[in-house]
């Protein structure tokens, strides 16, 4: 067991140097740089040149990614080329909205998924279970944008109840800001968290060690809740760790629709100024993110059903 | 002595389907009931009865009383049977193993059971053979090998403190002198007042224990406390003369790269066409690495493998006609067989592939090879899913045997099969030997060995430690284990002695499938 946690600790070390390379390269690979494309019309190729010495542009590649990392390790993302302040900023300012987005949606979606995989699994192939999965589905299948676009015609538009964007809202004064994003993201999570919990309830179900402590007489509730949900469980863990990544990664288009200052806006931002220290520092506080997720994710999955080593 | 479960008139129908008939028994406590018969004869949908459980679709009717509450009536299982489960009758299924729960830990379970039952964990930990210390009970199931997680299993049951355990082919997979220890353990369980129910097609261990016997075929109690004769297993012939066909020297097999974890020491033999080479040893003592090796799926070995002197190589590495000239059936076979075609599709197509046939034809002598082996047309039209283990053993033969082999090599293949299913094996088996095919055959009861080779070959941890005719090595055996295993053969014996062997909890006794 702890030598599981060991393992995967340092599997998550790896990692995280080998992406700290990719991201750092990855960004370099974008064509021009803050230099070029900023202030070519004004500046002559000298005060380019100047420009690039001291932003470090003209060091070799290894050299700035050394001292890039050097920073990173010591909490400086660098500095901001457009808006000339710390990048650690822009990351603060913009990751609050997703955060609050992604938490609000999940505390939702979560309890309510693994209710109706369980609901579903527990009566597979049912009346109640085809309901269900042609709802849930049916949610999923429709693209983000529609169901986006006909929330807002109804209920800000029509009828007025709630907030169409973000702007010039707060969201400690108005939480109601909140319910359209959610209700948009909350059919596809939903319809995926549920089925894997479904998944892993019928195999569960299914599975010889549940026949065999039916038979050694345990009642129906303790059989669901201590022998079939740890082993159902998993399957739901790993998806949660997946729709984790992809909210916390901002899903674009609902931050687009209701003008979120969120993380993905800031992070497409970035890419069309040219501001490598910003999509450079974004992309690392994600991936870290997610890197961080699914360790977590891991490391609950083995604790709900431990494995002998994660490398044979 | 008033019977602990008194069945009458049991009857389980599934629409048109009768799959028990009538069927009638008693388990006495402290005696030791045997339900004999054939895989599908309806063992374990009887014994299943006795806590009202029954497949989906399955009506069961009849009486089946146990412990004075009534289970099952005419009109189905009743209110009673939820009550009953663990707490009077605790089943242990086939392959207990698997039947424990990945995600808890042992103690946990055994706890819950005790409150649930008012039995006493500690007590039962300590009848099962398994370490009652705190540490292994805060371990979870990966943790044991499959021999302990049989242990663990037992110790489940036995916390719920049941009045009668039924018993599931308890020696499946077991070498002989591990059944040996099984029958003393289950002595030692029966005279602490238990009632046993034992199923079983392992007609040496029913003589060993049971004080009455119920025979049952295609769901009808066929005759009671008489036990069907053991098949007639005449000791074959002289084996042919002429060049050796397969020849293995100096082989030795590990299981890392570079030689580490050496499982196989140097071993020679070498087979005739028509002749048999039987394998003896215990569990873990290198036979099914061997065989994997000559068979081509063991590719960590060193030594020379010659088919008709000339080298065989790796399986990826043969040709199709060498693919065809050796074939290997093994143990478990389910995982081998795609779950979504029928089975006698799948046995077609190795006639198919290897030898060119049109599909008609391979399909006519898939069905006639299946149709001798006792395997009806009807069945081996369905999915694997649908075929006993013992079905799908013999269609795993059938589906080598249609390469027409010059080589058989067969692992351990009749464990799933009854007598009856093991003569018609050795009957198709004596037919392709007679036709030019060797045999390897690979087994832990020496005397089906002895009956079936004509040199016998013993392993012992890896090293070929005795070699010669059957008559010799059952009646002269020069080694310790060939004398154990000669000694073990007579479990039917009451003055056999127990056998002086480690506990199994050191050890994994039970054949697992490799991967």
């Amino acid at each position: 067991m702890r030598s599981y946690a060991a393992q995967r600790a340092g599997l998550a070390i790896v990692q995280l140097a080998v992406l700290s390379v990719l991201v750092f390269v990855l960004t370099s690979l974008l064509p021009g740089d803050a230099a070029d494309l900023r202030f070519t019309e004004t500046l002559t190729p000298s005060q380019v040149a100047a420009l690039r010495a001291e932003l470090g542009l003209d060091q070799p590649p290894v050299e700035r990614f050394v001292h890039w990392l050097g920073n990173v390790l010591t909490g400086d993302l660098g500095t901001s080329l457009i808006s000339g302040g710390p990048v650690v900023d822009i990351v603060r300012h913009s990751i609050g909205a997703t955060l609050v987005l992604t938490l609000a949606t999940l505390a939702i979606v979560v309890p309510l998924a693994v209710a109706l995989g369980i609901v579903m699994g527990t009566r597979e192939n049912g009346r109640v279970d085809r309901a269900i999965t042609s709802i849930t589905l049916a949610l999923s299948a429709i693209p983000d944008f529609v169901i986006a676009v006909v929330l807002v015609a109804v209920f800000s538009l029509k009828l007025g109840w709630l907030p169409a964007t973000w702007i010039g809202g707060n969201l400690l004064s108005s939480p109601a800001l909140l319910i359209l994003p959610i209700a948009v993201l909350f059919g596809r999570t939903v319809c995926l968290l549920s089925r894997q919990v479904r998944a892993g309830t019928v195999a569960a179900l299914n599975a010889e060690y549940v026949t065999q402590a039916r038979r050694l007489g345990i009642p129906r509730r303790q059989l669901l809740l201590r022998h079939v949900l740890p082993n159902a469980a998993v399957p739901g863990v790993q998806e949660l760790a997946r729709t984790g990544d992809t909210l916390l990664g901002g899903v674009l288009v609902v931050e687009a629709i209701f003008a979120i200052p969120g993380f993905a806006t800031a992070l497409v931002d970035g890419v069309e100024t040219r501001d490598i220290p910003t999509v450079q520092g974004l992309t690392l506080v994600l991936a870290v993110a997610a890197l961080l997720i699914n360790l977590g994710a891991d490391l609950v999955c083995n604790r709900l059903v431990p494995r002998t080593a994660l490398l044979r | 002595m008033t019977p602990v479960v008194r069945v009458t008139g049991l009857s389980a129908t599934a629409g048109e389907a009768v799959l028990v008939d009538g069927v009638s028994f008693e388990v006495v406590a402290g005696e030791v009931t045997a339900l004999v018969g054939a895989s599908g004869s309806g063992k374990t949908t009887s014994a299943l009865a006795l806590l009202g459980e029954h497949a989906d679709g399955v009506q069961l009717g009849g009486y089946v009383e146990v412990d004075g509450q009534l289970v099952v009536a005419s009109n189905g299982v009743t209110a009673a049977a939820q009550s009953i489960r663990g707490r009077v009758v605790a089943y242990m299924p086939q392959h207990p193993g698997s039947a424990l729960n990945p995600a808890r830990r042992i103690g946990t379970t055994l706890q819950e059971l005790a409150k649930l039952h008012d039995g006493d964990a500690r007590e039962a930990v300590r009848a099962a053979q398994v370490p009652g210390d705190r540490s292994t009970l805060k371990r979870f199931p990966y943790q044991f090998s499959g021999g302990q997680r049989q242990r663990v299993a037992l110790a489940q049951t036995l916390t719920c403190r049941p009045k009668v355990l039924v018993l599931d082919e308890p020696s499946t997979g077991l070498d002989s002198i591990t059944r040996l220890q099984l029958v003393h353990e289950l002595r030692d369980l029966a005279a602490t007042g238990l009632g046993i129910l034992l199923l079983s097609h392992d007609l040496d261990l029913v003589r060993a224990l049971a004080s009455r016997v119920v025979v049952l075929d295609a769901g009808q109690v066929i005759a009671t406390d008489v036990l069907p004769p053991a098949p007639d297993l005449k000791v074959t012939g002289t084996s042919a003369a002429g060049q050796p066909l397969l020849t293995a020297m100096n082989l030795s097999a590990s299981l890392r790269p570079r030689g580490r974890d050496v499982v196989l020491h140097e071993a020679d033999l070498a087979v005739r066409a028509g002749a048999c080479l039987g394998v003896v040893g215990r569990s873990g003592s290198g036979k099914t690495t061997l065989a994997r090796c000559l068979a081509g799926l063991h590719e960590r070995y060193t030594g020379t493998i010659l088919l008709d002197d000339e080298p065989l190589p790796v399986l990826r590495k043969r040709t199709r006609d060498q693919h065809r000239r050796v074939q290997y059936v093994w143990q478990e076979v389910r995982g081998s067989f795609d779950e979504r075609r029928p089975v006698d599709q799948q046995v077609a197509r190795t006639a198919q592939r290897l030898r060119g046939l049109a599909p008609d034809k391979a399909h006519a002598e898939a069905v006639a090879t299946l149709a001798r082996l006792g395997v009806a047309a009807i069945t081996a039209a369905r999915p694997p899913s649908r075929l006993s283990g013992g079905e799908l053993q013999r269609a795993a033969l059938a589906r080598a045997v249609l390469a027409n082999p010059d080589v058989l090599i067969c692992d351990e293949i009749t464990t799933a099969l009854d007598d009856h299913g093991t003569a018609l094996v050795l009957d198709l088996l004596t037919e392709l030997k007679d036709r030019g095919t060797a045999l390897i055959w690979i087994g832990h009861d020496l005397r089906l060995v002895a009956a079936v080779a004509d040199r016998v070959l013993v392993l012992d941890a890896g090293r070929v430690v005795e070699q010669g005719p059957p008559a010799t090595i059952t009646t002269e055996p020069h080694h310790e284990l060939t004398r154990r295993l000669v000694a073990a053969t007579r479990i039917g014996n009451p003055q056999s002695p127990p056998a002086e062997t480690p506990p199994v909890l050191t050890t994994d006794s039970r054949s697992e499938p490799r991967r």
